[in-house]
């Protein structure tokens, strides 16, 4: 039972982690470039939904109201993600690579710093509305406690990979990043505009991260400027797990991240099992993997050219 | 290494003894094998010409040599013991390259392109460079000395303190010999040391490769230039789709038909790949 | 510039020929030169006027021939401006030869002009309404103005390459000196400024000023010099921090801050082995620090200390170094197999790791060594002998109080990292690490040692850190897991970048600005870490080598320019031929 428990609560976890980390691996595998700001990206979500519910819906709690706020979360960090990429890293797409992580790390300091500034009353954790159906008390099921918002993850998860599967193999787009990915001057030769593809693929990542910061206003019923940092450094770890590149392998790897946290927790004897060390274990697993498979368990070895 | 800029006669193509002697070299890139169980043997004092038509695996081979690729499959034994396929080793036991699209670094001045190649023949470690006892001050000096002394064997005397990035192309080629030299190797492995230079360029770097096989040291060079390499070398391997074709003298491989086949053969093998990729 | 002042030594550009100018641009040239003229003589009398109605406005502005502060900021600009304009045309014309006087002018009197007009909005805003600007104010405005203008007219003529300048040595080192001298009491000055607009105000005159030398080419004369006599001026450097505190009057106030940026600057160059000199990304670089402060804290005689043993505090640092280190090497295996950004995250959760083990060590979870978020608080100051650095001491008449004793600890301490940090780039290794740095593939095939190297730099950088966090728990008093975030090795690392990679005075730049700036520029201090991440954005596409940036590095952030790398060649054979 406590087994079963842990893997509902893992995979709840797991499913917002997996969303996060679709942006890293599509980013990724495109421009080689990990988006450190993407967990930024992922907070923006959060907020733009807030926005919509408290400049429109103020006090409402029908579940329709879920829709304009997927909307402004999706709008908001798409929005972010889009100008992101054009104003901080495509002016840097051949400088060494420290350039771009450090922007990066500019990029996301100053996403968090303008929502603490400039969102108002964001100086303190900001409430998340209650919604009919997706908020409030937990389903009992014999032992196991279901709560409705890890209802409502899972179900996005659900939804946003059978939309990414579509997205990747059956739209012209979705073709274009994979030829990108694998040969890009190739694929600029056959006259794939670059550019457009790899603004597709921020837009892409930020439209899940987005998805995913109103699963995650839904879960913790509050939201700061801070939380994408934390989430973002998870969803990195399971893009990782995944193997970095590859998007089946960021939905598998958020799912065996999340998994293998709450089970760490629950099942980790003595003093290092608890809640306080389940992040330390969620990055000890990210340096294991790096170091002993850096291809993650579904990407493929490859020899780098010399 | 001495130099010695007295050459003395050419020793003859299997005199001296056998130092790199590589046996069933395979290595595979997934499916495709671009190296399929290749063998060199190099004596002491020879120049072995590597040949064949692009994408045949001479680069791959010297690689795997070099052990930058682990081979798949195949080991090589130098001076009588198994090289492990790690390239720090290799070079410390004695066997240097240079690379076919010129790697220096480019940041650094010509000088201390080849103050690294001495990196592995010296020692100096942190609390030496730190405290710069007599021992740093000597290796340094030493270290100065001897790169200075290579620019000068390769004609670069004058350009030491020029940033290799703004060194002519042909220059940089002979930097990077020197910089292999500079880790006092036994063998030397060049991979298309004359690709784009002009032919006075070109005399004058096969000039070089047989000054330093005078000094001592074996060569296998990777070549295109069919007159160059017959000039040059006492022994040929024409490698072909990663397989051996033939090996013997130049004059043997000059004339036989299969190695003109497949020169000639090219042509159409690049127009297949173009058209089924 | 004024040390510069000896123009017999510098021959006239040899193909230079008045007469081949014609007539209508000499007569614009004279114009031109006249308005500057005019310009600065009209900017230093209005100085000697009141600029506000209200004394109590940016220190006393209000007292007639008798210059405040700010005034005096802007006569010194104008003296300076003669200078330029008498190398332009008249007495000084050998310096002429050399520098770049009409460009030198023009941004100097952009400057000034700048400055006035801060200066007066200040005073408008602050006493509400332009009428308390007293005329003095208009008048030195309007000289700017004219100033930059006759500056912008004036033509710009071909000038010689200061790079290959030949001053006899006293003149040079005899500048070096003055600078150092200047370095110090402007230090002293801007410190003890408690009015941010003051403070604002003198940053905007010195930036125009360094401004208008750069134009100048003073900057390249000087960097040949410093390196001619690089003794004297690191020698110099160390008198002036040496000196710092005997300028403060015994007062703690500055002497704190004093220390924040030292404590900070000594780790960035550590951190500068690991980024500059190794060119690997460490974004969980505040852990070592973290490390050092944690041995210290629970090997000291705090009551809330964790561990029962109390040795000598020269062992803690020894130990505090040798427990970073290790950590160091542990953070550093992981580069075996994999490089760039997936090490940089790698770094990252281990800082992480740290901080959260820190912070759940507390009995609770696991052993109780660290009080978990309530860190170890009280820890004693420092005991060597019988000097108690808690307290204050006398030495010549000067009153030197706590923070100026951790001050001349940290100074050693820096010392010491600097010479660490210098020798091993001047060395085997450190020709290693650029190699690697510059094509790692191509380094291995060398035979250089690329993962015992990139452990090596690892592992010294977080043994320096160590060190340093030995000191600041004493100093700070306490430790607490959140003195260790993320964010804080994004501190360090934007002080290495932003400062310049591979430099010593790099980082120190980049560590005064990140540490000082906000303590003196209150107002900003909400939008701290926005200009700051903004800053960060910007740097990378402006100037992604820093300010004060290694030549090698400046090449590398700019393969494609050509022209930058004739010109470091140039710089590196004069540099050559000096030595
Ligand atoms: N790291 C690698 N991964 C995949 N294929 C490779 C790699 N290195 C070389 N190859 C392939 O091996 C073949 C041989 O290449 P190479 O050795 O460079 O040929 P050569 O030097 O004879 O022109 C080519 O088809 C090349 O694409
Ligand atoms: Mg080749």
């Amino acid at each position: 039972m406590l087994f079963l428990q842990q893997l509902i609560n893992g995979l709840t976890s797991g499913s917002l982690y997996a969303l996060i980390a679709v942006g890293y691996t599509v980013v990724y595998g495109i421009v080689q470039l990990i988006n450190f700001a993407h967990g930024e990206v992922f907070m923006i979500g959060a907020f733009g939904s807030l926005a919509v519910w408290t400049i429109f819906f103020q006090g409402q709690t029908s579940i329709l109201i879920l829709i304009p706020m997927l909307l402004g979360a999706v709008a908001a960090s798409v929005g972010v993600a889009v100008l992101m990429e054009r104003f901080a890293y495509r002016p840097l797409r051949h400088a060494p690579r420290l350039a771009p992580l450090i922007t990066a790390i500019g990029v996301s300091v100053s996403l968090q710093e303008i929502v603490r500034l400039f969102y108002p009353g964001a100086k303190s954790p900001l409430p998340y509305p209650q919604i009919d159906y997706v908020s409030g008390t937990a389903l009992q099921l014999g032992d196991i406690t279901l709560r409705r918002s890890a209802i409502f993850t899972v179900g996005a998860l659900v939804v946003s990979a059978v939309f990414l599967w579509w997205f990747i193999n059956r739209t012209k787009l979705g073709r274009g990043m994979q030829a990108v990915s694998q040969d890009p001057d190739t694929a600029r030769l056959m006259g794939i505009n670059v550019d457009r593809v790899i603004v597709v693929a921020f837009a892409l990542g930020a439209l899940l991260a987005g998805i995913a910061g109103v699963a995650q206003g839904l879960q913790t019923n509050s939201i700061s400027q801070i939380m994408g940092f934390t989430a973002g450094l998870k969803a990195f770890t399971a893009a990782v797990l995944g193997g970095i590149g590859n998007v089946a392998g960021a939905v598998v790897g958020g799912l065996v991240l999340g998994v293998a946290e709450s089970l760490a927790t629950q099942f980790i004897p003595g003093a290092f099992g608890g809640t306080p060390w389940k992040d330390v274990w969620a990055f000890v697993l990210l340096i294991v993997v790096l170091v002993f498979r850096p291809q993650g368990l579904l990407g493929a070895r490859v020899v780098d050219r010399a | 290494m001495t130099v010695t800029h007295s050459a003395p006669a050419a020793p003859p193509a299997d005199g001296g003894a056998v130092i790199l002697q590589a046996s069933g070299v395979i290595m595979r890139f997934g499916g495709l094998t671009a190296v399929n169980s290749v063998d060199l043997t190099v004596r002491e004092g020879e120049i072995v010409g590597l040949i064949g038509p692009n994408g045949a695996g001479k680069t791959t081979f010297f690689n795997c040599l070099t052990g930058l690729y682990k081979p798949t499959e195949g080991q090589v034994i130098f001076n009588g013991a198994v090289l492990p396929p790690k390239p720090r080793a290799v070079v410390l036991a004695g066997m240097a390259r240079t690379f076919q699209n010129i790697r220096l670094f480019n940041n650094m001045t010509a000088l201390e392109n080849v103050m690294v190649g001495r990196y592995c023949r010296t020692s100096s470690m942190a609390l030496t460079s730190i405290f710069r006892g007599p021992k740093f001050r000597r290796e340094e000096a030493a270290t100065r000395a001897r790169a200075q002394e290579l620019l000068d064997y390769v004609g670069l005397g004058r350009s030491s303190e020029l940033l290799a990035r703004n060194l002519p192309y042909g220059d940089q080629r002979r930097l990077e010999i020197a910089r292999a030299l500079a880790t006092d190797p036994k063998v030397l492995l060049l991979d298309e040391p004359t690709a784009g230079m002009n032919p006075q360029e070109t005399r004058q770097a096969s000039d070089l490769i047989f000054k330093i096989r005078d000094s001592g040291i074996a060569v296998v060079v990777i070549e295109h230039d069919m007159r160059f390499i017959f000039n040059l070398c006492d022994r040929v391997l024409c490698l072909v789709r990663g397989e051996t074709l033939v090996e013997g003298s130049p004059t043997q491989v000059q004339s036989d038909p299969r190695v003109i086949e497949a020169y000639i053969g090219t042509g159409d093998d690049d127009e297949d790949e173009g058209a089924s990729t | 510039m004024s040390t510069v002042s000896t123009p017999t030594q510098i021959a006239p550009t040899p193909g230079y020929h008045p007469s081949r100018i014609d007539g209508l641009r000499e007569q614009h040239g004279r114009l031109a030169w006249l308005l500057v003229l005019t310009g600065l003589v009209v900017l230093a009398a209005g100085c000697f006027l009141s600029w506000s109605y209200d004394p109590e406005i940016l220190g006393n502005l209000s007292i007639s021939f008798n210059p405040g502060s700010l005034q005096l900021f802007m006569l010194t600009a104008a003296v300076l401006a003669l200078v330029y304009a008498l190398a332009y045309r008249g007495p000084l014309r050998g310096l002429g030869v050399w520098i770049d006087s009409a460009k030198a002018l023009m941004v100097l009197g952009i400057g000034a002009l700048g400055f006035m007009a801060i200066t007066l909005a200040v005073v408008a805003v602050t006493s509400s309404g332009l009428i308390n600007i007293d005329p003095g104010g208009w008048v030195s405005l309007v000289g700017s103005l004219v100033l930059a203008v006759g500056g912008s007219l004036l033509e710009r003529r071909p000038t010689k390459d200061t790079l290959h300048a030949q001053l006899p040595a006293w003149v040079e080192i005899g500048t070096i000196v003055v600078l150092m001298a200047m370095l110090l009491f402007g230090a002293a000055y801007a410190l003890g400024q408690t009015d941010g607009n003051i403070f604002g105000l003198f940053l905007v005159f010195v930036v125009a000023v360094a401004w208008s030398l750069f134009a100048a080419g003073f900057f390249t004369w000087l960097g040949i010099v410093a390196q001619r006599h690089r003794r004297v001026l690191m020698l110099g450097a160390f008198a002036v921090a040496f000196l710092f505190p005997f300028t403060q009057n015994g007062s703690d106030a500055n002497m704190s801050i004093a220390t924040q940026v030292l404590i900070f600057a000594a780790t960035a160059l550590g951190l500068n082995i690991v980024v500059g000199l190794a060119g690997l990304l460490d974004l969980g670089y505040i852990a070592f620090l973290g490390a050092g402060a944690y041995t210290a804290a629970t090997l000291s005689t705090s009551a809330f200390a964790t561990i029962g043993w109390k040795p000598p505090f020269l062992v803690v640092v020894l130990l505090g170094a040798i427990v970073a280190a290790t950590l160091g090497l542990i953070i550093g295996t992981p580069t075996l197999r994999v490089s760039g950004d997936y090490l940089a995250i790698v770094t990252l959760a281990f800082g992480e790791i740290f901080r959260l083990s820190m912070s759940n060590l507390d009995g609770n979870n696991g052993p109780d060594l660290t009080h978990g978020p309530n860190g170890i608080p009280a820890i004693p100051d420092l005991q060597i002998g019988s000097f108690n650095f808690g307290d204050e001491h006398t030495i010549l008449g000067f009153s030197l109080g706590r923070f100026a004793n951790y001050y001349f600890v940290l100074l050693v301490l820096a010392l010491v990292i600097i010479t660490v940090f210098s020798r091993l780039n001047n060395s085997r290794i450190g020709r290693g690490w650029v190699a690697i740095r510059e094509d790692e593939k191509a380094a291995e095939a060398m035979g250089v040692n690329v993962f015992g190297l990139k452990l090596f730099a690892f592992a010294s950088g977080a043994f320096l850190a160590g060190m340093a966090g030995t000191v600041k728990a004493h100093q700070d008093v306490s430790v607490t897991p959140d003195q260790y975030v993320f964010l804080e090795s994004a501190f360090l690392l934007a002080a290495v970048v932003l400062g310049g990679m591979g430099t010593v005075a790099g980082v120190f730049i980049g560590a005064t600005i990140l540490k000082l700036l906000p303590e003196k520029l209150r107002f900003i201090s909400d939008y701290r870490l926005l200009i700051f991440g903004v800053l960060l954005v910007l740097m990378m596409r402006v100037r992604p080598e820093g300010i004060i940036a290694s030549q090698r590095r400046q090449l590398e952030f700019h393969e494609e320019d050509e022209a930058l790398a004739e010109r470091i060649e140039e710089v590196h054979l004069e540099e050559e031929a000096q030595t």
